[in-house]
């Protein structure tokens, strides 16, 4: 299972629409979650609408929370996120078994139980990567140490999982210049040894959004070219029957 | 109202909201001069795995009396929107807070003692709580005490399904999110000081930083409490992870009781006029419950 989640607090206003690299993402098979983060401030019309039309896209949910909710918001909707991607395989599955529609609600009570319950074991055990895509323009400043718990604290519910859970964290625009996204942290299972995940950012003016969902699209990409072969997600398939 | 099921067409009044849980709403409703509680699920998936864990504890042999669970259904709405629901058992009671309040602090260790045994029972059968806080424990007379809304319920070894920020170990920086009975243990540990230091702990949670949150600023807590001082051991104990589960705590919960019921003399009791006698009388028969408690622990 592949998720972005994107944490900014407003519109993107370079280069390629957000709205067609979440597209992008979700058609590889990543689903990308937004929160807009706010305090006192708001995203603004615009603002709120990209990050709904994004996650649309993108196959994920949008929230809004304000820094002292973001630990909680952003646990919740990776949790939500896991269910409703295992969901979306068992009912390909139903369908396919039972026709209609594949809705776990078409089944009767005592039936969904036995669906549900390996629905619940698949979210526990299943392979899971996150990566982290965060907003460092200027206004994002005051909000960083709020961003460096909630992705704390997200590391240390995933690893309270059965399954191996990943993560890595961007932050756009990147230090270089004309870079998109920089690359903060690889893959990993653990921050225990991490310092601080954002040292020496420079918060410039422009926000990439797009290219930046993109950078980090080739990035899942080129870690899939090397495992190429490997089991990946194959045992999600090969587990519903 | 009337709801009737769609599978089963059992029909069901509903009388009124009993509370809100983070899968659904409860509701109080009479079938059969019955008063049951329903609880309507917002997602499916969702309400189905909390009706899992419940039929899960059903299922073990002698783990309850009488059965919770009742029934499970879908009800259909007059727009054509369809809910899952399930009925169990209807439990009275108040909030913890108001029962102390209404009884006074000295029901605090045999309600304490008696939340215990309520989760031992679910960790003989391999369950953690999950979720223990305020909203979800009742109390009624005596110290009676019931666990209510069991979406957080996970079985040992996997991640935690639904916790409450302050009561969680993670947010002080003292263990992991897996299930396990020390999970429990430390949230009823934020739970004891949240009881007798409310305000104290909320202003700590707003004014300290995430990497400063610690198990020893409950302690801190704790120890400027004087319902709480005589447990100041057990709660080291409980935050640290010490005990096996919630039977280990509770023999131990225990023995603090018998030395609280046993040592000093008569307390006061404010506003009542034949005070110490009455203080003492409650004193006694809360050793006495606790022996009584003690001894068919001991045998069953």
């Amino acid at each position: 299972m592949k998720q972005i989640l994107l944490i900014t607090d407003g519109c993107s206003n370079v280069g390629l629409s957000p709205v067609v690299a979440a597209a992008q993402a979700l058609s590889d098979g990543i689903t990308v979650n937004v929160v807009g983060v706010l305090d006192g401030g708001d995203l603004g019309e615009y603002g709120a609408k990209e990050i709904q039309e994004i996650a649309h896209a993108g196959g994920g949910m949008s929230r809004m929370a304000n820094t002292r909710q973001l630990s909680q918001t952003v646990q919740m909707m990776t949790r939500k996120t896991v269910v409703q991607t295992i969901q979306q395989v068992v009912q390909k599955e139903l369908k396919s078994v039972l026709g209609g529609e594949g809705a776990i609600e078409e089944l009767p009570p005592e039936k969904r139980s036995e669906v549900v319950r390996v629905m619940d074991e698949l979210g526990e055990t299943s392979k899971l990567r996150v990566a982290l895509l965060i907003d460092a323009s200027a206004s994002m400043k005051p909000k960083m140490a709020a961003v460096e718990e909630a992705i704390r604290d997200l590391m240390l519910s995933l690893q309270s999982r059965q399954g191996i859970s990943e993560l890595s964290v961007f932050h756009f625009p990147g230090n270089g210049h004309g870079d998109d996204a920089s690359l903060d942290l690889d893959w990993t299972t653990n921050l225990s040894g991490v310092q601080s995940l954002f040292p020496k950012l420079q918060m410039r003016g422009t926000t990439p959004t797009g290219p930046a969902l993109l950078q980090v699209i080739e990035h899942y990409r080129g870690r899939d070219d090397r495992r190429r072969g490997g089991e990946e997600d194959g045992m999600m398939s090969g587990y519903v029957v | 109202m009337v709801i009737t099921g769609k599978w089963r067409k059992r029909r069901y009044r509903v009388e009124r909201m009993l509370g809100e849980g983070a899968n659904g709403k409860v509701y109080l409703v009479e079938r059969d001069r019955r008063l049951l509680a329903l609880k309507v699920g917002s997602d499916t998936v969702d309400l189905q795995s909390e009706i899992n864990v419940l039929q899960a504890l059903e299922g073990r042999a002698g783990s309850r009396a009488e059965p919770f669970l009742h029934d499970v259904d879908d009800l259909k709405l007059a727009g054509g929107k369809e809910y899952p629901f399930y009925v169990m058992k209807y439990v009275r009671g108040t909030k913890l807070p108001a029962f102390l309040a209404a009884r006074g602090p000295e029901w605090f260790p045999i309600a304490g003692y008696n939340l215990l045994q309520r989760l031992a029972e679910l960790h003989e059968s391999g369950w953690a709580f999950g979720d223990l806080k305020m909203d979800n424990i009742l109390a009624a007379e005596y110290g009676h005490v019931e666990l209510v809304d069991y979406g957080g319920v996970t079985a040992f070894g996997k991640s935690i399904r639904q916790f409450t920020e302050i009561y969680d170990r993670g947010y002080w920086n003292a263990g992991t999110r897996a299930s396990d009975a020390a999970y429990d243990l430390f949230s009823f540990g934020v739970l004891c000081v949240q009881l007798f230091q409310e305000k104290a702990l909320y202003r700590h949670t707003a004014g300290t930083l995430p990497q400063n949150r610690s198990p020893q600023e409950l302690l801190k807590l704790a120890s400027e409490s004087p319902e709480l001082r005589p447990f100041a051991g057990w709660l080291e104990r409980a935050f640290a992870g010490g005990f096996r589960n919630a039977e280990e705590a509770g023999a131990a919960w225990s023995v603090v009781m018998r030395r609280i019921g046993t040592g000093g003399g008569p307390r006061k009791r404010a506003g009542a006029v034949p005070g110490w006698t009455k203080a003492l009388f409650l004193l006694s028969s809360g050793a006495l419950a606790a022996v009584l408690y003690w001894l068919l622990l001991g045998q069953g």
